[in-house]
Order: C-alpha cells, then sequence, then structure tokens
C-alpha cells in the first residue's frame, strides 16, 4: 500500500488542494437556506459543484504522474498498472468520502435541517465516485494539466447550470428538462429532491444505480493504461 | 515607440490562445443561449424582459477573469521564460509591459462587445445604451487587469497569484449575491453594493437604462477611481519587482 500512503500524502501536500479539501467543504455547511427553492441549505445543493471540483484536482494527480514520466518508470517497476490505478482512487475516494461526511455530518451537529442526514450521505458519496469517474475519464484525453483543468472547468459550469443544480429544472423548457436526464449532475439534483420529499425508496435507488452506471462506464474508459 | 511594432504579436497571441477564447467567449455564448431557452417570454411587471438583466450580469461576470491572459503574458515574458531576450531588446521594457496591458483590455472589451452582439442579434436582448455599456466593459477590462498584475507583482508564487486572480472574480460574484443572498451587515452591504465592481458596474447601466444619469456617472467614478488608485500600486509594486 505504498502508493496509497503516498498518493493521500500528494493530495494534501498543495496550498490550493488543501484549501480545496478542508476549508470549502466546511464553508459550505454555514451558507444559509433558501427562500422556496433550494429545499436544502445552499451550501448542500452547491456541494455537487465542489465534489466535481475536487474530482478533477485529485485526478489530475495522474495526469501529473502522465506528464513527468513517473508512469513509464512505473511499467517497468515490479508494479502492476492496476495495483497503481487503485491505490490511487482508493486514496481519492476516501478523502471524497471524508469530505462528505464532514459536510453532512457537521451539519447534522450543527442542527441544520437535513431531513434525512443518512441518505444525504449516501448520495453524495455516489455522486463523488461518479465525479471521480468522470476527472479520470477527461484526463485520459489529455496530455496538459493546466489545458485539462481550464476546459473541464467550463464543461463544469455548463453541465450544472444544464442538470439544474444551479437552477430548478421546473423551469426549464421541455426539450431542455428531457436532455437533462443524461448529465450526472441532474442525478443528483434529483436526489436533493428525494430527500427532502422521500417518496419511494425505489426512486432513490434508481438515482443511486444511475450514478453508478455513470461511475463504472467512466472508470472503464478512463483506466486504459497510456504511456507517452 | 519601438514597443508599437510588438503589439501585433501580442495581440496574435490573445487571439491565439484558445482556452482564453474558450473560457471567456465559447462558455458565455453558450451559457448564455442556455439563458436564453429557460427565461424565453418570462417578463416581470416592469417590462424589461429577466434575459436582459441576466445577460448584462453575464457580459460583465465574466470581464472580472479578463486580467488572466495579461498577467501569464507578463510573467511569461518579463519574469521567466522569454525575460533575457526581451531586456536584450532595444526598449523601454516598462512601455512593453503597458502595451501587453492595453491589448488586453482592447482584446477583454472586445470579447464583451462580441456578447453583446451576439446577445442582440441572436437572442434579441435590447442593449439601451451600447456607448455606455461598452465603457463600464472596458473599465471592468482594465480594473481586473490591474488586481491580476497587483496579484502577480506581490506574490512570490505565481501559481498563488493565478488562484488569487480566482478568487478575485469568483468572490466578487459570490458578494454581489448572485449565488446565494449574503447575510445583512454593515460588512456585507458595503461589500455587496459599492464596494464591489460587479456591483457598481451593474448598477451604473441599470441607472443610465433608467435614465438615473448623476447616479449612473457617481458609480462609475467610483470604478474610475479605484483603478487609478490600484495603478499606482500596481505601478510602485512593479518597479520593486521589475526594476
Amino acid at each position: 500500500m505504498t502508493i496509497f500512503k503516498f498518493a493521500l500524502k500528494r493530495s494534501f501536500s498543495n496550498t490550493t488542494n488543501i484549501i480545496f479539501l478542508t476549508l470549502f467543504p466546511i464553508a459550505c455547511i454555514f451558507l444559509p437556506n433558501g427562500e422556496e427553492w433550494p429545499f436544502l441549505p445552499y451550501g448542500y445543493q452547491y456541494f455537487g459543484l465542489l465534489i466535481l471540483f475536487v474530482g478533477i484536482r485529485l485526478a489530475t494527480i495522474i495526469l501529473e504522474d502522465r506528464e513527468k514520466g513517473v508512469v513509464k518508470r512505473l511499467a517497468v517497476a515490479p508494479i502492476s498498472h492496476f495495483q497503481y490505478l487503485s491505490q490511487n482512487l482508493l486514496a481519492y475516494s476516501i478523502i471524497l468520502i471524508l469530505q462528505c461526511i464532514i459536510v453532512v455530518y457537521g451539519g447534522v451537529l450543527l442542527g441544520k435541517e437535513l431531513y434525512q442526514p443518512g441518505w444525504l450521505f449516501i448520495l453524495y458519496g455516489s455522486f463523488s465516485f461518479a465525479s471521480l469517474a468522470i476527472a479520470l475519464a477527461w484526463i485520459s484525453i489529455y496530455r496538459n494539466k493546466d489545458a485539462s483543468f481550464l476546459v473541464y472547468m467550463s464543461l463544469i459550469f455548463i453541465i450544472v447550470v444544464l442538470g439544474g443544480l444551479l437552477i430548478p429544472i421546473e423551469i426549464f423548457p421541455d426539450l431542455l428538462k428531457r436532455v437533462a436526464v443524461i448529465f450526472p449532475t441532474y442525478w443528483l439534483a434529483e436526489g436533493l429532491k428525494w430527500i427532502v420529499f422521500s417518496e419511494e425508496i425505489l426512486d432513490f435507488l434508481l438515482i443511486n444505480g444511475v450514478l453508478w452506471l455513470y461511475t463504472i462506464v467512466f472508470v472503464i474508459v478512463g483506466s486504459i493504461r497510456k504511456i507517452n | 515607440m519601438r514597443v508599437l511594432s510588438t503589439v501585433k504579436f501580442t495581440a496574435l497571441r490573445m487571439l491565439r490562445s484558445y482556452i482564453v477564447l474558450l473560457l471567456l467567449l465559447v462558455v458565455p455564448i453558450i451559457l448564455l443561449t442556455v439563458f436564453s431557452f429557460i427565461l424565453s417570454g418570462a417578463v416581470p411587471e416592469s417590462g424589461v424582459p429577466y434575459i436582459n438583466e441576466t445577460s448584462m450580469t453575464q457580459v460583465l461576470v465574466f470581464q472580472l477573469f479578463g486580467g488572466s491572459i495579461v498577467m501569464s503574458l507578463i510573467y511569461n515574458d518579463l519574469f521567466t521564460e522569454n525575460k533575457i531576450r526581451m531586456y536584450a531588446l532595444p526598449f523601454n521594457q516598462t512601455m512593453y509591459a503597458f502595451s501587453i496591458m492595453m491589448c488586453g483590455a482592447l482584446f477583454s472589451t472586445l470579447l464583451g462587445a462580441l456578447l453583446m452582439v451576439y446577445s442582440q442579434f441572436v437572442l434579441g436582448v435590447m442593449w439601451q445604451n451600447w456607448l455606455w455599456m461598452i465603457y463600464i466593459i472596458s473599465l471592468m477590462a482594465v480594473l481586473s487587469i490591474i488586481v491580476c498584475l497587483i496579484f502577480t507583482f506581490s506574490v512570490k508564487n505565481f501559481k498563488i497569484a493565478e488562484r488569487l486572480s480566482e478568487v478575485y472574480g469568483i468572490g466578487f460574484v459570490v458578494l454581489a449575491g448572485l449565488f446565494f443572498p449574503m447575510p445583512e451587515n454593515g460588512f456585507f452591504d458595503f461589500l455587496g453594493s459599492y464596494g464591489n465592481p460587479l456591483t457598481l458596474s451593474m448598477g451604473a447601466i441599470r441607472d443610465m437604462g433608467e435614465s438615473n444619469i448623476g447616479d449612473a456617472w457617481f458609480q462609475a467614478n467610483i470604478l474610475l477611481g479605484a483603478i487609478i488608485i490600484l495603478f499606482v500600486v500596481m505601478l510602485i509594486l512593479g518597479r520593486r519587482k521589475i526594476g
């Protein structure tokens, strides 16, 4: 588990990452409640946006490895690509899960109205994995980490708007409402709605299932070894 | 005046930086289009469609990030990669830095104007006063460039300066209350009104639209004042760093 240990260390080694990983989630807890929309406090609505950013920041570490030729050295070392990738991903998912715990249970401690914190935590967990997987697939088509980050950032803004995380999806015109289904953020927004109005457990399972489907597909796309 | 011969190349470098074009032109165009779909036909009681306000906000918000290209060009040319080459050239380096700034301001204003043209002719947004709008946009562009350069000159690590410039942009969007309502107390009220370039410029344009010419000029002049003060700060910091 050496790689795992160092992946954890590296994730926290840079100042921007520390701010992203600790300060921002805590700030999320303290954001105010919305009036009519969103149903959960603003911080919990926007936490999805933060998860997407953290996902790409963490996945960029793998891209950095490729840029610096570490992957090439690993290829001749007695370690398989599977070990390298799985230990890295394990470290990142632990960080993301910790973040979700901080946000959800910190909110509970502060007495925020979260309806069903347990389910909320599971929803954020599924979305974190989806975000990490998408980021992993994204970096596999890039060679330059700055370019990949900036283009992904612009993509995030569009996805977040189109998925109904920033604006309630009810006011969208029909066409956009139907298109929104393909974005993972749509499913997060649906999940958040479910948390508040909880109807059937099956709906919640479907939402998580879709997020897991994204995770599986994008991990497969992103896990191909690229040596350049 | 030998610097003038470099202007052409600075302009070319800016026009070819595809990431900046993507972030400051393509993304806002997509967002504006999406918003115009969502808000199509929504007209509040005042009679001005929501999309007008939204597109004005968007055009101004993206001006907050206009300084990033100038920052990276100056950093590359005068501090790192091309430093020695630039100092070997027979021209005044300060004037060169200044010419990059002017080019950046023009470039950023041009992008803003393109967004306005797009939203007028494709999305049917009516801009009341083009000249005033462009004046405010250029003020925002210059302010953003100066702030970014202050970060470049005052922070040792350029990565941190870049992050700070993003904090400047996103921070003022958040403080303007566009994402969520800010708490109501004196400090946040100030930063959500007269202490915030974004709300100042939005207010200036809104007042001009309602022909409150006095108020509009007042808010624009606060921006201009901030630019002058920060320009002096930038000069002092820049002299220490370059000289």
